[in-house]
């Protein structure tokens, strides 16, 4: 059993916020050191398409499981024998993407920094709210802001979700195209601003307990 | 080293439990559907220019495309867009 929380779900209510280029990110820098298994419930399979055809890194499993039911079994069977479990989900509320988040040990909402963006964010921070209540538990939901072009409006994005009452992580990740080339080069760059931002969304996530800081399953890295 | 933050994974709700939780939870969300078989194809649209010009405006404003702009509104507006029209697909231009 783990003891550490060791599924992280990725949801938005709608797609384009980053979240499989969140999942493809964590993957590819963790990989080397923890067992990681992600977990493609979105239909359209971009994350484990990406997984065959491009990644280059450390293993990592990747399985497509968009079907609500047979999720909810891998993700309780996945935790048991994975550092981390990612579950990447499809935009569009369904119920593969709310089995996710209600399994979930803490969910990362990526957003982007326009107004409409920040809204959607809430309501899918609100959906996690309703779910840990039903559940009884805490799930602890963070907005990571994906995108960042300009800091005016990252920072107004910011305020609105400090005024909303939103958490949101320190970590950002700006538009850069490193972030788009990883979708077909199958690997992030170990250099430059892509990787030092990817590694300060991570140390964060650790910060929060929310990554393993060392991997508990036996298992040998190549 | 860090602090620790164990946690026991019996906090995680079983299979069943998360699937009726889920389920109650939003009791009117779709099962997920498998687009395969929604191939891509074309509408045009004939627009004045200033329409034109105000979703070039906002498209460059969010950092999106013009058609990400579009089937957004619309996906706002409660039409079911597919997903893969939200999503910007144009190779990277930027440097
Ligand atoms: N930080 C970023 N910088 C540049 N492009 C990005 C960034 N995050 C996402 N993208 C691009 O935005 C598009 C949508 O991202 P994606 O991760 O597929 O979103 P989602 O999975 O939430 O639908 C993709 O083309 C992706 O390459
Ligand atoms: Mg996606």
């Amino acid at each position: 059993m783990g003891v550490f929380m060791s599924v992280l779900t990725i949801a938005s209510s709608k797609g384009g916020p980053g979240k499989t280029t969140v999942c493809q990110a964590l993957a590819a820098s963790l990989a080397g050191e923890l067992r990681i298994v992600a977990l493609d419930a979105d239909p359209t399979q971009a994350l484990s398409r990406w997984a065959t055809n491009a990644y280059e890194g450390p293993p990592v499993e990747v399985l497509a499981e968009p079907d609500e039911t047979r999720l909810a079994h891998l993700i309780a069977s996945k935790a048991d024998t994975a550092d981390l479990v990612l579950v990447d989900t499809a935009g569009f509320g369904n119920r593969a993407a709310t089995v996710a988040m209600t399994s979930a040990d803490a969910v990362l909402v990526p957003s982007l920094s326009g107004e409409a963006d920040v809204t959607e964010a809430e309501k899918t921070i609100r959906l996690v709210e309703g779910l840990a209540r039903a559940a009884r538990r805490e799930i602890p939901v963070r907005v990571l802001l994906n995108r960042v072009r300009r800091t005016t409006l990252a920072r107004h994005a910011a305020a609105e979700l400090k005024a909303a009452g939103l958490p949101r992580l320190a970590a950002t990740l700006s538009d850069l195209v490193a972030y788009g080339e990883m979708t077909y080069s199958g690997r992030l760059s170990a250099s430059g601003q892509s990787a030092a931002e990817v590694a300060a969304l991570i140390a964060e996530l650790r910060e929060l307990g929310w990554i393993p800081v060392f991997a508990l399953q036996q298992h040998v890295i190549p | 080293m860090k602090t620790l933050k164990p946690r026991s994974s019996s906090n995680r709700p079983s299979p069943e439990t998360a699937l009726s939780i889920a389920t109650a939870a939003a009791p009117n969300l779709p099962p997920t559907q498998l687009g395969s078989e929604d191939r891509p194809s074309t509408l045009n649209v004939r627009l004045r220019s200033s329409t034109v010009a105000a979703i070039t405006s906002r498209a460059r404003e969010r950092g999106l495309t013009i058609k990400q702009v579009v089937c957004h509104a619309l996906a706002d507006a409660g039409i079911s867009v597919a997903e893969a029209d939200l999503e910007d697909r144009t190779p990277r231009r930027r440097g």
